[in-house]
């Protein structure tokens, strides 16, 4: 049995309007130790897929199977980052790691501060923890929400667009954490990352889901990374292997129609 | 040769441009500070002047009503003769029916804090609940709705009927008019956590003693707050009118007694007194206020 088992699922939303039909016929196997990455255009249920292995909604349909054990609610083992970073802005950035590592960590209290210490060295924070969230900057933000998932020590990772709002530089180190921490636990975390940078997708990646445009959407391919790691992001762009699949997602992502199509023409 | 100097001589009358834009730059800056100063204190005399500008109005109708009732209502001056009167010696004590303006103003005091207190109490927990649970939202607010337009005078003969004493019947008042906008604040503020605070509870497995602690009373702290600082004003206003219902002693029962003894200069000293302290009491809230609410 995989890791992660989702089983013809449909998630759909009450609205004014009757149901709202988000995904459909989700069906993904994933396991113990893979890199997943969902890519697809905004609106097309890719945070819904997330929120449901997370246990934050049910499915209308079918079921999600974590460990073997039916999802029904979020758990100790399964760390979120959600999209939009959910701090406690009341709290500083120590206090907002410290309370999720209390609430679900057994060991003494101790323990868990280095614990909390260690993850905000990790994300380069600890200058800053006794900071509000309202006096971080929006990757500042996100960093403490990653860091927050990861105190936990999860089995799985859900990321819902980790990265998104972190200049390149400062996401290429958040990358290379990112896979140091999944090879230290002996590359056994299962990690599940919403993007829209193709190039993150693959340098981080053994899967590519790609979704369709909603509504009800599904997955519209899943693109195999056989890239050997560990990876280097310097040599790894000119291999044929990295160019193709780039090409293969570009072509997916991209509106056939160009720029004259819309009716705009420049050469005038 | 020729466009060597020109070029030379064009970029001397730039730099001595540059030069001077800085130097004004300089200037405005040093400018800035004491302007903002000069602005801040402009911007406070304008207020009191416009403060002054609507106390004369009420001097001058004031004066004016004087002349309609032909000096029956007494006018400023012999009334701020009164008042100081009565704020030179606020705690003299000659029996039951003649005591200074401050032991009256304490035994209001006490009385509102008791019951404000006691309401505040029960407010506070039932409005969380209200907030937090659909069913105890449909238990208590239809009672909340009936019983909130209702005068609190009205519970006076009720107050007298269970605890056979006036002063418990004037506190019990009390605590009912501390109840309505604390537990209505409390309901809205508890019942607006937004979504994602709701996601950090449920994602990281917190317990309700934790999610209590840490993200409902935070939040809605500064909507409780508010709630309280609208109460307590409410109960101000009543404790006047309950006083007069009750008598014995408080601010009101001073403006009872005084209209009794037909000393009208005493009834508007202790209208201003009332009003000075009402004003204070919301103060001392707008603070709190700021103070907990986080940015
Ligand atoms: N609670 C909800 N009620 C109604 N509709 C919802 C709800 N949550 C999501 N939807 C709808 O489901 C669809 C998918 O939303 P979702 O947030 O999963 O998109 P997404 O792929 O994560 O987009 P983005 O890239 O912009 O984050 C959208 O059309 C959205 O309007
Ligand atoms: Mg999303």
């Amino acid at each position: 049995m995989s890791h992660i088992e989702i089983r013809d699922m449909e998630i759909s939303f009450p609205t004014p309007k009757g149901r709202y039909i988000a995904v459909k016929d989700i069906n993904l196997s994933i396991e113990k130790g893979e890199i997943i990455s969902i890519i697809g255009h905004s609106g097309c249920g890719k945070s819904t897929i997330m929120n449901a292995i997370g246990g934050m909604l049910n499915p209308t349909q079918g079921t999600v199977t974590v460990n073997g054990k039916k999802v029904n609610g979020p758990g100790p083992d399964r760390g979120i980052v959600f999209q939009n970073y959910s701090l406690l802005p009341w709290m500083s950035v120590y206090e907002n790691i410290f309370q999720a590592v209390d609430a679900v960590m057994t060991c003494s209290k101790t323990e868990k501060r280095e614990i909390v210490e260690n993850n905000l060295k990790m994300v380069n924070l600890y200058e800053h923890r006794n900071k509000l969230p309202g006096q971080l900057s929006g990757g500042m933000k996100q960093r403490v929400a990653i860091a927050r998932a990861f105190a936990i020590n999860p089995s799985v990772l859900l990321l819902d667009e980790p990265f998104g709002a972190l200049d390149a530089l400062t996401k290429g180190t958040m990358h290379l954490e990112l896979l140091k921490l999944w090879n230290l636990d002996n590359r056994e975390k299962t990690i599940i990352m919403v993007t829209h940078d193709i190039e993150e997708a693959i340098f981080l990646s053994d899967r590519i889901v790609v979704m369709n445009d909603g509504p009800a959407s599904t997955i519209r391919e899943i693109e195999n990374v056989h890239i050997p790691r560990p990876r280097n992001k310097l040599d790894i762009v000119n291999s044929l292997e990295y160019k193709s699949i780039r090409d293969r997602l570009l072509h997916l992502l991209t509106n056939k129609f160009s720029v004259e199509d819309m009716g705009i023409d420049y050469k005038k | 040769m020729e466009t060597a100097t020109s070029i030379v001589e064009e970029s001397i009358i730039k730099r001595s441009i540059e030069s001077r834009t800085i130097i004004k730059k300089e200037v405005k800056n040093e400018n800035n500070k004491p302007n903002l100063f000069l602005m801040k204190a402009i911007e406070a005399i304008k207020s009191a002047a416009y403060a002054a500008l609507g106390l004369g109005l009420i001097l001058v109708m004031w004066t004016l009503l004087c002349k309609y009732t032909h000096d029956e209502l007494p006018g400023p001056i012999a009334t701020l003769t009164v008042l100081w009167e009565l704020i030179r010696d606020p705690f003299y004590d000659y029996g039951p029916n003649d005591k200074g303006i401050g032991l009256q103003l304490i035994s209001s005091l006490g009385r509102v804090f008791s019951g404000f207190l006691m309401g505040s109490l029960v407010a506070i927990p039932v409005g969380i609940l209200m907030g937090a649970s659909d069913i105890s939202k449909k238990i208590f607010y239809p009672i909340v709705q009936i019983l909130k337009p209702v005068s609190p005078l009205a519970w006076f003969p009720i107050g007298l009927v269970v605890f056979k004493n006036s002063e418990t019947a004037t506190v019990f008042i009390i605590f009912i008019t501390s109840l309505w906008s604390t537990l209505i604040n409390t309901a809205f503020g508890v019942s607006s956590i937004p979504e994602d605070h709701k996601n950090v509870a449920k994602a990281f497995g917190f317990s309700k003693f934790r999610y209590l602690t840490k993200i409902l009373i935070p939040y809605s702290l500064p909507h409780i707050i508010t709630g309280l600082r609208l109460s307590i004003g409410v109960a101000w206003l009543v404790i006047v009118a309950g006083e007069m219902l009750s008598g014995g002693t408080g601010i009101g029962f001073f403006v009872w007694d005084s209209w009794n003894a037909l000393s009208l200069e005493r009834v508007i000293s202790a209208i201003l007194i009332i009003g000075t302290v009402g004003l204070l009491f919301d103060k001392v809230f707008t603070y709190f206020e700021k103070k907990v609410s986080y940015k």
